[in-house]
């Protein structure tokens, strides 16, 4: 659900859009608007309930039969010039293009384009662009990768990958069909595997070797998962594992997804997780050392002591 | 029911960018109707000889004021003969100067502005694009089709900004206004939070985390913070900074040495053959070892080098130095003893 303060916003561009373009077609200005066409008719609902009354009854005439919209008395709304930018809306729209345009691997000619409109922005924008330099993000990216699975992607051909797995610390080569390429941190592709016959989500600086082929790429048409809700999406179904760590390690509940994270009176948490394959999960338990321990399953708990034990063996310690 | 907020607001700002001459209050409360329907017409003078109503529609005004203001609308407040302030809108304040963006410049910027994963800044951008679409701003030719539409798109990337601290949007005012804060943090192995006074200069988002930089008032000294260790409420404290803002701030750098990115040393390992690909990846030098089945790695030294290695179990071996042989081998210990 929109605030009223963006749904305000919208309404204001839209009158002044809406001079310029008596008889728009509603499908055009949705999509120029970036709202749904049911958005776009609920602003149409309130708009002409606005206007400045007190000149009587001075309200704007916009109506829409359903397919093109007409605004009848534009010279109601004085000169309906754009308006300024206000400082949030610089801010997110240069912050963002700024980190776009540092992503290592991006076509050159988008990052000109972006390095283009970020100048042209910053000067229409004048003192509204000031607090933009208290934000800033960087992406993470290999740069080759992602220039061979950007091209992949735009050929739609297939790629052959030497894939570091870290669960297993093991190499792997497989061929997938790429679907899309995203960053939330990191970047990350997201392809049909053609090895695991299953949609999986490579992280570029994992990539040992990468190779476009002659193949064309086919991947099955699959649903693509919504991105907010974080990358690793554990399933219900999928077994618990249950970790006690101190105080240094609480970071555990920062990386990994979980079910509930407990206090523990020392400062520590319970944390309970779920994983499709717990053994992936050894290598936590040994890098915790003292500051946690696998609680459940407890053959994970006794394969973390067990290669702890194995490794000490080479120390004679 | 009441009238949408949206159509008051809407109704006040098109009143304010209409006028040529300021309005009083009394004049915005008799022209829009959400004002007379909430509060009645009013018979306030300017002596305020009115009730409990006169207070509550100035507060709903102050408010829709600032809620416009955020919008980016500059509202100048202006004495009147009568003593009374007036409101308007003047044009040249509030026109965006003119900007003619390319099909390509308006692609890229159409990108960015979905970059964002937090519901303020994400309208922000939304909204910037929309008044930038009103001021003729082309739209990419995504109507012709997914075929004609790819030739047009950027890079096939989807860039995303996670935001899913709760101190983000508060900390992001409190460093555009300048405000100082005070919030309850808890350090990486603290047991328990610590109320921090801090003055935000800075937010960063590095590897999908967001990191807050100022100046801590309790410590004197620069801080970084991370927005997830923060436990609680951010709250204004007080008003202006006493530190002096720094041209620059090096979050990235303080946070690369947390993360042992920045080594000044080596340490030599012994590796399994085949594994620990990563280790490899960035090892200055590396030889087969007289043992068979090994190799022998020089590999840079940083902070949590040992932490990091300990997760390799019988795969690694550490030989130099002895200080950092000796950290495994405690961690070793401490896994073994379970």
């Amino acid at each position: 659900m929109a605030s009223a303060i963006d749904q305000t916003r919208r309404m204001l561009s839209l009158v002044t859009y809406l001079r310029e373009r008596n008889g728009a077609y509603l499908s055009d200005v949705a999509r120029a608007f970036g709202v749904t066409e049911d958005e776009l008719i609920s602003d149409l609902d309130v708009l002409p309930m606005c206007g400045t009354s007190f000149r009587g009854g001075d309200l704007l005439d916009i109506d829409t039969d359903g397919e093109r919209i007409w605004f009848r008395n534009p010279e109601s709304t004085g000169t309906g010039e754009p308006l300024r930018l206000a400082a949030d809306e610089a801010t997110a729209l240069l912050v963002a293009a700024r980190a776009v345009a540092t992503l290592p691997g991006l076509r050159p000619g988008d990052r000109q384009a972006l390095l283009r409109a970020t100048a042209k922005l910053e000067a229409a924008a004048g003192e509204s662009a000031a607090a933009s330099s208290s934000l800033s993000v960087t992406f993470e990216s290999e740069g080759g990768v992602f220039a061979e699975v950007d091209r992949a992607i735009s050929e739609r051909r297939r790629l052959w990958l030497r894939y570091y797995s870290p669960s297993r610390d093991e190499l792997t080569e497989r061929e997938i069909d790429p679907i899309r390429l995203f960053t939330v941190g990191h970047t990350y592709v997201e392809a049909w595997c053609r090895l695991s016959e299953a949609r999986r989500t490579f992280r570029l600086d994992r990539v040992a070797a990468i190779r476009i082929l002659d193949a064309p790429a086919d991947p099955p048409p699959v649903e693509l998962r919504d991105l907010s809700e974080g990358i690793v999406q554990p399933a219900a179904e999928d077994p618990e594992v249950v970790i006690e760590v101190g105080p240094g390690g609480r970071w555990v509940a920062e990386y990994y997804p979980h079910d509930s994270a407990e206090e523990l009176p020392d400062g520590g948490l319970r944390i309970s997780l779920r994983a499709p394959d717990p053994a992936s999960l050894r290598r936590l338990a040994l890098r915790l050392g003292r500051d946690g321990r696998i609680v459940s399953p407890a053959d994970l708990a006794e394969s973390a002591r067990d290669a702890a034990v194995k490794a000490l063996a080479a120390y004679d310690a | 029911m009441a009238i949408a907020k949206a159509e008051r607001l809407m109704c006040l700002a098109l009143c304010l960018l209409g006028t040529a001459r300021p309005l009083s209050k009394r004049e915005l409360r008799t022209s829009i109707e959400a004002y007379v329907e909430a509060f009645g017409p009013g018979r306030g003078t300017a002596f305020g000889s009115d009730t409990s109503g006169e207070d509550a529609f100035n507060r709903m005004f102050e408010r829709d004021k600032d809620d416009l203001r955020e919008l980016g609308l500059v509202i100048d407040t202006v004495e009147g003969l009568d003593g009374e302030p007036g409101y308007l809108a003047r044009r040249d304040h509030n026109r965006l100067p003119p900007v003619t963006l390319d099909a390509e410049e308006a692609a890229a910027l159409g990108v960015a502005a979905k970059v964002w994963q937090q519901a303020r800044l994400a309208g922000a951008a939304s909204g910037a694009l929309q008044k930038l679409r009103a001021a003729g701003m082309p739209l990419a030719g995504a109507a012709d089709g997914p075929e004609n539409g790819a030739a047009e798109q950027v890079s096939a990337l989807e860039p995303r900004i996670p935001v899913r601290e709760a101190a983000f949007e508060p900390l992001m005012l409190a460093c555009r206004d300048r405000r100082p804060v005070v919030f309850p943090y808890r350090k990486a192995n603290a047991a328990r939070p610590e109320e921090r006074h801090v003055e935000p200069w800075q937010l960063e988002c590095w590897r999908g985390h967001w990191y807050l930089v100022g100046h801590d008032r309790g410590r004197d000294a620069e801080r970084v913070f991370r927005l997830s260790r923060i436990t609680g409420r951010v709250r204004h404290r007080g008003r202006g900074f006493t530190a002096e803002v720094p041209d620059r701030v090096t979050v990235r750098e303080t946070v690369e040495r947390w993360a042992g990115e920045s080594a000044d040393r080596s340490a030599l390992i012994r590796l399994r053959t085949g594994a620990g690909y990563p280790l490899r990846a960035r090892a200055y030098g590396s030889r087969e070892s007289v043992l068979p089945g090994w190799d022998e790695l020089e590999i840079p030294y940083g902070h949590g080098l040992d932490a990091w290695l300990v997760e390799f179990g019988p795969d690694v071996v550490v030989l130099e130095p002895a200080e950092l042989r000796a950290d495994v081998i405690d961690r070793l210990r401490a896994v073994a003893k379970g």
